[in-house]
């Protein structure tokens, strides 16, 4: 989706500039100030007719930041947010005519009964997998259809709607206006607040992790399922809220206002306009497009403000395709880029020297050391084809295995099942001890596992620093913000890619996006990382740089396992080679003996050919690191 | 009474005829008003999914603030109608009414188009005191603040009297129905008089033979229309709204369905007229662009002048009914009150309205019973020939009988 | 409830399926946008209600409805075609476009009510009463010209997407433009005709809906939910989808209403959709 982005220059924006500390208090603080500002209007003379407006602008801000929780940070759009804003409306019309409970009671129960709602579809709905994309939005809309039938032809309201002009109505201000005005504010105001404690939180950078890429995110270390069920249920709770409000505002509850196709969309063109990837972008597309609707409710000019509304909301995406606040953010963030880059650039350019020059110390592994990883008949079929067919397969601590076969041969789909991004058709996998086989892929990765990607999948609309952060908080080492952080400079010093901490990954070139793979699945402090094909489509001596990096890896104690075609890399590195074809293990040993065997020729080959080995047209040498 | 002379005057003045001279009586010119403005607030939906019925009250909104000004105004001043535009949205139209108190600070209210919308108006005007008279109130217990007003007169329980007229006229035909079919949309304002219906028929006699309810957005009446033909009523009461009626008649004309006798409580009046299937198809009303209910002079000048404006403003139908009606009578209540009580004060204007009678297109309006309702004036007109015909009660009909 | 006759149940069938027809013709330029053109285009809906008013106007004047359907589509693929241009050179989102087109759909919106007013209009034809009666089933004419063109032109783009050069070619496209276009397929001219084929479409589209419906401004957004879901469900891009889809939401509903209690009729079409999303076993 949206693949015209690329490389295009004109980068869409992520959360960048965020760090863990000051920039989330600070934000709150300003969040604080204002609505206490806000909510004294009020009492200082603010012009009653402006009450009531001002609670619909509240109104709006609260439901198109809470839609932004899921949608806009997670990247599941869901045309459901009328069902809970219908659920809260419903549970406070219910609670308070026929239960005769006080109205503030009923808010929090509104909030509940939709967080409920909501955390039920998505318990069901995030578990299939293929519920993504337009599947959600359409299963969100679908559900909404269903409430509103259930709630019209029960007594829930049956079909005369509720009616609500016996409640009383807090005396929260001098006015009942002023009374709707505070409570819409309360709830715009905990939107806000929530929206940026999640982006500035760990939750946060997971839930953008999933917009960009889920499967890759679930590999890394984020529990995808858990943490969308959050952000629905945030989401659907503060919808719900506000609609318990509503419910006493409009004092006449009935399915046909409250269920309409008007709300999900409404919140939908909000948020986008004003920019989905910003914790403060619902909030000023709901400012703008209410004040857009307020404006031409004279009756004079009815129809042409249809118009107008038009031609603004086509004019501002045509030209500020990442919403409003995103056009205004694209320009601080590339002076910000800058001045980081200026600034890390000093730093990195001697990490790169320093990093290609140290010796590799090579000590060959033990033999005898504990088994780390062991595959017992691990089997994976797609549709009937057996790409994996019951291998098995020992790899030993602090070793550097090579997986090696034609292409097709299930290497990389032996990496893939182990990795979790693939669930096992048959077989089991045994890490340290524990089974792994059916675990989640988010705990793999927790156990100690990491990977790389043959075609490197960063999260394109986080930074460098960022991509490899969140290794760091999602892996094995599961670090606190500030300690990722930390250690994310010290693996993009490692990788020598500290000069690019604040670019966004489409502005690298291979060889550094290879090694932004490399530093991310190192911060993860994996026990055992395992490379695919990481060395493809590099220059010589960018292989040279790679394969020192490899080696100081293993010299600091993490096992390998080393998909790769690159036969000099593979020989210079590998203590034992495995050969895979066609989804079974064809033979394993150390990479001379196991290259000159017949069969491991006919399969590379595919004839017989004898005294012609892969292994004779490579010399057996150290490869230099220099 | 020199409130019905100045009338009479000023529907000739408005007719364009010269004031004729009249014994005992001097001729009032019109003279023109002067001073600030008397500002009338309120707001219509003149967008959204309401905009259809509300194009309507703008119209007579627009003839009669413009006849009044030509009348000499409200106490020697212009009008003026501060009118905004509530998109079909009662959250809105809230806001709009507070806007309209606080805000323009406008003299006095008048309602918005249909329930919804109404009782949002009727919390703001109940929070500021101020009176409402309103035009299109379909749910009279609904209607609890002292100080509103409706103009369009069904009566405080219109849920057991207008079935029953209704079926007092049926019972007077020459076929009276024995069974029933109550055929309902679940929109509130017809609910509510589907439900009055059934128990009405229950009480009388007639056996119900089936009983529908669908949801609003319906699209697909043909299940219904099927059902219903196989029950095969003598009489189709059908709680719709709108266009409902006329795709319940299109859904029955594609199976070969002629329903006998058959009812439609809120039906577009003007799609009614044009389909053939509708012959013979019975609703109610308040007003009619035939006499007697124009034979008063303004209500003859009123039907006029609508047809000209409907004519000239593309609508596609260019009769006056009820829908205007209710919306000129509103304006006539606002009026006749502010010059009985010769003042702007919302509640002199209420008590006065509750203790008295006001003259209208729709007849002598009273509003002393629950909700301040007060008659069910509602008569029953018939689809005749293409041609919307009054058949019940007597006095109305003109000599039309209802034709089964 | 009562046990309906097997005509009953036999007519709701059909009925629904004449209903599926319609969700079918507006859901397939819809589908056809967001699946191939990664555009969710709402202005389908817009401009299928500005056709089908032109068509009433032209009725008006004394040339048939029919005829609308073989002018109008030639005028609304140059307006389909000349958007996407704009559309292409802003490189909009598909996220984006929904916001676009709603915008579009907006002012189409207000230039309808502005010219033919927010009342009700009917397109009366003297064929407009014709039906046929099969073993006991009716088949009015309007539904049966509005479900035949509706399987035509799901079974025309099929065809072409599948047998000729121009469907693959398109199909490449929308998968991997760049990849596409350094293959020597001009991308950017495939994408404008296929926008004006969904103009045209929406045209076609709103020619049957004014032969079968009345017209009211406000009624372009009482279809939007239902074939949203129509088009989802249906699979985005596959050109028998919208219909088949259609056509099981509309006979489900029927049949329910023929049975049950008729206000339950979206609750079971939309339960069963729920179903089936949450039991796919993934999307093909």
């Amino acid at each position: 989706m949206g693949g015209a982005h690329v490389a295009s220059g004109r980068e869409s924006l992520g959360p960048i500039g965020r760090r863990a500390d000051g920039g989330m208090k600070r934000k709150l603080a300003l969040l604080l100030v204002l609505a206490i500002a806000l909510a004294a209007l009020p009492f200082v003379g603010l012009p009653q007719s402006w009450e009531s407006i001002l609670y619909l602008v509240f109104h709006w801000i609260a439901l198109a930041t809470s839609w932004n929780l899921l949608s806009g940070y997670a990247g599941y759009f869901s045309f459901g947010h009328g069902a809970f804003f219908g659920i809260g409306m419903y549970t406070t019309a219910v609670l308070t005519t026929r239960f005769d409970m006080p109205f503030a009671w009923t808010l929090p129960l509104a909030a509940l009964a939709a967080a409920l709602f909501g955390s039920a579809l998505g318990a069901v709905a995030f578990r299939v997998r293929s519920v993504r994309g337009e599947v959600f939005a359409l299963l969100t809309l679908a559900a909404t259809f269903v409430l509103a039938t259930v709630i019209l032809n029960t007594p829930i309201d049956g079909g005369p709607g509720v009616y609500l002009n016996a409640v009383a109505v807090p005396t929260l201000a001098r006015t009942a206006s002023g009374s709707f005005y505070l409570l819409a504010l309360g709830a715009a105001a905990l939107a806000l607040v929530v929206a940026v404690v999640v982006f500035h939180s760990r939750f946060g950078i997971g839930l953008f992790a999933i917009r960009d890429d889920e499967d890759v995110a679930e590999v890394m270390g984020v529990p995808t399922y858990r943490y969308k069920l959050v952000a629905l249920a945030l989401s659907s709770g503060i919808a719900g809220l506000v609609g318990g409000v509503q419910a006493l505002f409009v004092a006449y509850v009935t399915t046909a206002d409250t269920f309409g196709i008007a709300l999900p969309l409404t919140v939908v063109l909000m948020a986008v306009l004003g920019g989905t990837r910003h914790w403060a972008g619902p909030a000023v597309g709901a400012i703008a497009i209410t004040a857009l609707l307020l404006g031409f409710t004279s009756a004079d000019n009815a129809i042409a403000g249809r118009v107008v509304l038009g031609l603004v909301l086509i004019g501002v995406i045509l030209f500020l395709p990442d919403g409003l606040l995103g056009g205004w953010m694209k320009r601080g963030a590339r002076v910000r880029r800058l001045e980081g880059d200026a600034a890390a650039r000093a730093v990195g350019a001697d990490e790169i020297a320093a990093a290609a020059a140290s010796p590799a110390l090579r000590e060959p592994s033990n033999p005898d050391a504990p088994v780390l990883l062991r595959t017992r008949k691990l089997a994976k079929s797609f549709d009937g084809v057996r790409a994996l067919d019951g291998v098995d397969v020992e790899i030993r601590r602090g070793e550097i295995l090579g997986l090696l076969g034609p292409n097709g041969s299930g290497k990389s789909t032996f990496i893939n099942v182990v990795s979790g991004h693939y669930l096992a058709s048959g077989g089991q996998v045994e890490f340290d001890g524990r089974p792994l086989a059916r675990l989640a892929a988010h705990r793999v990765a927790r156990s100690g596992i990491a990977r790389t990607y043959q075609i490197p999948r960063p999260f394109a609309h986080l930074t460098v620093l960022e991509n490899v952060a969140l290794s760091a908080m999602f892996g094995a080492g599961s670090l606190g913000r500030r300690q990722a952080e930390a250690e994310a400079w010290e693996w993009l010093r490692f990788t020598g890619l500290a000069s690019r901490a604040g670019s966004l990954p489409d502005s690298l070139n291979l060889h550094q996006r290879k090694f932004l793979e490399f530093a991310r699945a190192l911060a993860a402090r994996p026990q055992l990382l395992m490379l695919d094909e990481v060395l493809s489509g590099l220059t010589p001596s960018e292989i040279d740089a790679a394969v020192a990096l490899i080696e100081r890896i293993r010299a600091g104690g993490t096992t390998i396992v080393f998909v790769e075609h690159v036969m000099r890399a593979v020989a210079a590195l590998c203590d034992r080679v495995l050969i895979f074809d066609r989804g079974e293990l064809l033979a394993s040993g150390s990479f001379a003996e196991v290259m000159a065997r017949p069969e491991v020729v006919r399969a590379y080959l595919g004839q017989e050919d004898e005294g012609a080995s892969p292994a004779g047209a490579v010399e057996p040498e150290a490869v230099h690191a220099a | 009474m020199p409130f019905q002379r100045r009338s009479f005057l000023s529907a000739l003045a408005a007719l364009g005829l010269p004031a004729l001279p009249v014994a005992g009586a001097h001729a009032q010119a019109a003279a023109a008003p002067t001073g600030t403005p008397v500002r009338i607030g309120g707001s219509l939906a003149l967008t959204g999914p309401l905009a259809p019925t509300a194009t309507i009250h703008k119209l007579v909104g627009d003839m009669y603030v413009e006849s009044l000004n030509q009348r000499g105004g409200l106490l020697g001043r212009p009008v003026e109608w501060v009118l905004k535009d509530d998109q079909s949205k009662p959250e809105l139209t809230r806001t709009l009414y507070e806007q309209l108190v606080t805000g323009d600070k406008v003299d006095l209210l008048i309602g918005p188009y249909a329930t919804g919308a109404i009782l949002s108006a009727m919390g703001v005007a109940q929070r500021y005191n101020k009176t409402l008279v309103h035009h299109t109130f379909g749910i009279p217990s609904l209607a609890k603040y002292e100080q509103q007003f409706p103009a369009w007169s069904m009566g405080p329980e219109p849920q057991v009297t207008v079935p029953n007229m209704v079926l007092d006229a049926l019972a007077a035909s020459s076929k009276p129905p024995k069974t029933i079919a109550v055929l309902t949309s679940k929109f509130p304002s017809v609910q509510f008089m589907s439900y009055g219906a059934r128990e009405v028929a229950k009480k009388r006699g007639l056996q119900e033979v089936l009983f529908l309810e669908w949801d609003i957005g319906n699209r697909d009446f043909g299940p219904i229309a099927g059902r219903v033909k196989e029950a095969n009523p003598d009489f189709i009461w059908n709680g719709v709204l709108g266009l409902e009626g006329n795709q319940l008649l299109d859904a029955m004309k594609k199976i070969d369905y002629q329903p006998r006798q058959h009812f439609y409580m809120y039906p577009a009046p003007g799609p009614m007229l044009k389909a053939p299937e509708a012959a013979n198809a019975l609703t109610v009303t308040i007003f009619e662009d035939q006499p007697p209910f124009t034979s008063t002079p303004i209500a003859a000048a009123f039907a006029k002048s609508f047809n000209e404006r409907a004519t000239q403003a593309n609508l596609p139908d260019t009769h006056a009914e009820t829908q205007a009606a209710a919306s000129f009578a509103a304006w006539q209540i606002i009026e006749a009150a502010v010059i009985a009580t010769r003042s702007l004060d919302d509640k002199k204007i209420a008590d006065w309205i509750k203790a008295n009678q006001v003259d209208t297109i729709e007849g002598k309006l009273r509003f002393n019973e629950k909700g301040n309702f007060g008659a069910d004036l509602s008569k029953l007109k018939q689809v005749q020939n293409g041609r919307w015909v009054v058949v019940w009660p007597a006095e109305f009909s003109n000599g039309a009988k209802l034709s089964v | 409830m009562t046990l309906p006759s097997a005509g009953l149940l036999a007519q709701a069938v059909v009925g629904g399926i004449f209903t599926g027809a319609v969700y079918g013709l507006l859901g397939l330029g819809l589908s056809l946008s967001w699946g191939l053109l990664r555009q969710i285009n709402l202005a389908q809906f817009g401009l299928a209600f500005a056709s089908a008013y032109l068509a009433y106007e032209l009725q008006q004047h004394g040339i048939d409805a029919l005829f609308a359907l073989v002018l109008l589509p030639p005028v609304f693929f140059v307006i389909g075609a000349a958007l996407q241009w704009v559309v292409e050179r802003f490189r909009v989102t598909p996220f984006n476009s929904l916001l676009v087109s709603f915008g579009i759909t907006i002012i189409l919106e207000a230039l309808i009510q502005w010219i033919w007013t927010a009342d009700y209009r009917r397109l009366e034809t003297p064929y407009g009463d014709l039906k046929l009666k099969l073993a006991g089933v009716y088949l009015p004419l309007p539904e049966m010209i509005t479900l035949a063109i509706s399987a035509a032109l799901a079974a025309a783009v099929w065809l072409v997407m599948r047998r000729s050069d121009i469907g693959r070619a398109i199909r490449a496209a929308a998968e991997d433009a760049p990849i596409a276009i350094a293959f020597g397929i001009h991308q950017k001219a495939l994408a404008l005709g296929l926008a004006g084929l969904n103009a045209a479409l929406a045209a076609i589209a709103g020619v049957c809906i004014a032969l079968t419906y009345t017209l009211a401004p406000s009624q372009i957004f009482a279809w939007v939910g239902v074939v949203f879901a129509v088009v989802m469900l249906g699979g985005l891009g596959r050109p028998w989808g919208p219909l088949i889809a259609g056509c099981a939401i509309g006979v489900v509903e029927a049949l329910t209403m023929a049975i049950a209690a008729p206000a339950w009729a979206p609750l079971v079409s939309f339960s069963l959709l729920l179903l089936l999303l949450l039991c796919r076993p993934g999307r093909a």
